[in-house]
């Protein structure tokens, strides 16, 4: 190498760099913006998490042999890593994100909000031929601002509230005779006195910002922290109920305090807990984790919310998206739709991985009807397949449910710890959620 | 800029006394080598230079850029000072910034007193096995910020955790260490403690090494007593790392993240949000980058503000 490198050059290369870089950044103009290509072949890779992605590894041999020429790489990326990941990539106009990525449908929206151009448009390669297939009430979240199908539903996690049969027995409280919410924390304090545990538990300070509880007591009347127009409804009668319905049963000393590591799982193996409120999911869980119990839990729908109010709710759901930056856009899709369409391969993937199908269709499997023998026999699968067909419509979740979430969180916190008023706290939450996000409320 | 041909002068006519050294090595005449006495510390500069240019510089100048935009991904648009004014109006920001203030004055001073204290016993020749006991009080600045704040949520349990356990023995009842607003604060200053005391320590250490041991001969032949001594001597001898160790904690304290994050989640209620910790959530968790870059830059004017409050309140008169 000559060291007869002129300062004139130097300072040439030097401007040449630095305009380059100016424009580098110029043109980086943030989300969605990669130029993505439609290979049909090749390495496509998949972004997952713990037993969901070991449950798509079931798939990829299968659909290996059907699809030569392509092949499929599932990684294990964490969960709630995955989030941040997909964020950044997508935030990066697409850099570095996986060809195919596994969604759930508190970040969907929001990525379909806020990147816009991040998903690939699925419409186009053909998804909207099974927008009838999966449960009613997933299709609105996979649709973008324009229009187009950027996700198929994978999983769809309907509500049960399990309980302890045994506990029950003991306090002479017939299942049956539990209609509402109101009925369960009548027979609560007869529960508690009898088995010494306590009706159910939740993370008081809200350091996981667990609020599935009440999310779930509104969903059961039909709503949400947004109606079907974005507005919100944070602080409706709806979510004034839901959680006065949880200061009642604070109130009356029956709910346990999950915060902190493993504290449930805990409190549940020592048998303090009587009823657990939980989507499908947990149907495995509990007879995984905790087969000393075996026999003595069962599931019932879960309590309405209001007397005479409906007792079925769609806690959350799951997707699969394939990135608009995915060089191999054709082929991703190929998997997702082989992956998500077919009843064998996705009764392959909830007998190993225990996410309950969103595809009506894999419901004919017998495994829905057989009888639990962990839940005594009975048939557990086949009441959250009921569950599912009566469900009645979308949650709305929006681009700003991580926000409206984080507010609830502080409300049901305040609640709890405080003792505030369930209607102020929430009003202050849904007036500071209008505040940052520019929405307006309902009503 | 070039220089005309009219001014260019030819070097068989320039006056002899001003005529350069003809050039030496392979350098072709009429060209100036790069490669001087003079040119050589920047080139050795350079590559720091350029990586500050591209990820420090770069990023802080985009990020400004940023926070006068909003909306959604490519589709953004100039909005002035819209976030600046909008994170004016928002309790969470006050909530945040109380928080990192209130860490900031008990925790700070709680901890640099103590550094002070240990540093003080380190440098005593009457302590037996000295390296051991640097080496204990320093460990703890080695753990990874996320292992401690997991062992700490371990620690701090309600239900099973080691502390609670610990004060049962004295017939103390438990304490909702992460559960309570109150003793969640406390929690993290513990922690924070914990985690950076020995590095401070050390510090201090290095600069009572520093001090002349004539200063202290010379007092304590004028009488002074120890109290005196530390007051008179240690004190303004140590200024400068007392200055130091201010601000750097100072400017971490300010950045809190890692800790609250695992520990508390900025709960219960908010009580312990950070403003890192509300930043990162607008921008990682909300998607609301314009709003997310507007907190950086009032962090990084708060930080600055402080530093130089500091600087000329603690630094050395002239």
């Amino acid at each position: 190498m000559s060291h007869s490198l002129s300062r004139r050059r130097l300072l040439q290369l030097a401007t040449a760099s630095a305009a380059g870089f100016g424009l580098t950044a110029c043109g980086d103009n943030g989300a969605g913006s990669a130029a993505g290509g439609d290979g049909d072949t090749g390495t496509i890779t998949v972004w997952s998490w713990t037993t969901a992605a070991e449950a798509l590894r079931g798939v990829v041999p299968d659909f290996e042999r059907d699809n030569p020429g392509i092949k499929v790489d599932v990684q294990d990326v964490g969960e709630p890593a995955i989030w941040d990941k997909i964020t950044v990539g997508l935030a990066s106009g697409g850099k570095g994100l996986a060809d195919v990525l596994h969604i759930g449908v508190d970040y969907l929206p929001g990525y379909l909000e806020k990147f816009p151009e991040g998903l690939a448009d699925l419409s186009a390669l053909g998804a909207d031929k099974h927008k009838d297939a999966f449960v009613k009430g997933l299709w609105p979240s996979v649709i973008g601002k324009d229009k187009a199908a950027h996700a198929l539903p994978w999983e769809v996690n309907p509500l049960g509230l399990f309980y302890r049969k045994d506990y029950f027995d003991k306090a002479r409280v017939d299942p049956e005779s539990i209609q509402n919410w109101d009925d369960l924390i009548a027979a609560g304090p007869k529960i508690r006195s009898a088995s010494g545990a306590y009706l159910l538990g939740i993370d008081k300070p809200g350091a996981t910002q667990d609020m599935d509880f009440f999310q779930n007591l509104m969903q059961l009347q039909g709503a949400f922290y947004f109606d079907g127009d974005g507005r919100i409804t944070l602080a409706s009668p709806a979510a004034v109920q839901a959680l006065t319905l949880i200061k009642r049963l604070n109130d009356a000393g029956l709910i346990a305090d999950l915060a902190g590591e493993g504290t449930e799982k805990r409190l549940l193996g020592q048998g303090k807990i009587a009823t657990n409120p939980n989507p499908a999911w947990a149907v495995e869980y509990l007879a995984t984790k905790f087969p000393a119990q075996k026999g003595k839990w069962r599931v019932m729908q879960p309590p309405a919310a209001v007397p005479g109010g409906g007792r079925s709710a769609l806690v959350n759901s799951t997707y699969l998206a394939v990135a608009s930056s995915s060089q191999r856009r054709k082929a991703a899709w190929r998997f997702v739709e082989y992956a998500l369409t077919k009843p064998a391969e996705i009764n392959k993937m909830f007998a190993s991985g225990g996410v309950f199908p969103a595809l009506t269709g894999a419901y004919a499997d017998p495994k829905f009807s057989a009888p639990h023998p962990f839940y005594g026999g009975q048939k557990v699968l086949g009441s959250f397949v009921e569950s599912v067909r009566g469900n009645s419509g979308a949650t709305n979740f929006t681009g700003d449910y991580s926000r409206a979430l984080k507010l609830a969180t502080d409300a049901q916190s305040q609640v709890l710890l405080k003792g505030a008023d369930p209607a102020t706290a929430l009003k202050a939450a849904a007036a500071q959620l209008a505040q940052q996000t520019g929405r307006q409320q309902a009503v | 800029m070039s220089l005309a041909p009219t001014e260019r002068v030819p070097a068989a006519t320039a006056p002899a006394g001003r005529r350069k050294p003809p050039p030496t090595g392979r350098a072709r005449p009429g060209r100036r080598r790069v490669l001087t006495r003079r040119s050589v510390p920047y080139l050795l500069i350079m590559p720091a230079v350029l990586g500050f240019a591209l990820f420090k510089a770069y990023p802080i100048v985009a990020s400004f850029w940023i926070s006068l935009t909003t909306g959604n991904g490519a589709g953004r648009q100039f909005a002035g000072l819209a976030n600046y004014r909008r994170l004016l109006e928002d309790p969470l920001f006050w909530t945040a910034l109380e928080n990192t203030a209130l860490i900031l004055v008990v925790q700070v001073p709680l901890m640099l007193g103590l550094a002070l204290l240990i540093a003080l016993g380190l440098d005593s020749s009457k302590v037996w096995l000295r390296p051991l006991w640097r080496l204990g009080v320093f460990m703890p600045s080695l753990t990874g910020l996320v292992a401690a704040g997991v062992m700490f949520s371990v620690i701090l349990n309600h239900d099973a955790g080691l502390l609670n356990w610990l004060l049962s023995l004295f017939g103390v009842d438990r304490v909702d260490w992460l559960g309570s607003p109150s003793w969640a604060r406390v929690a993290i200053v513990l922690v924070l403690t914990w985690h950076y005391t020995g590095y401070n320590a050390v510090m201090y250490l290095a600069g009572l090494q520093g001090v002349p041991t004539e200063l202290y001969e010379a007092a304590k032949v004028d009488g002074a007593g120890p109290i005196r001594r530390f007051v008179s001597i240690t004190l303004p001898q140590l200024r400068p790392i007392l200055l130091l160790t201010v601000v750097l904690s100072t400017i971490g304290t300010l950045q809190l993240f890692d800790e609250p994050y695992v520990l508390t989640g900025g709960g219960p209620d908010n009580a312990t949000l950070t403003v890192t910790m509300y930043l990162y959530n607008n921008g990682f968790k909300f998607f609301d980058f314009g709003y997310a870059s507007a907190l950086a830059y009032a962090l990084a004017l708060i930080v600055s503000v402080l530093g130089i409050l500091q600087v000329r309140l603690i630094g050395e008169r002239r």
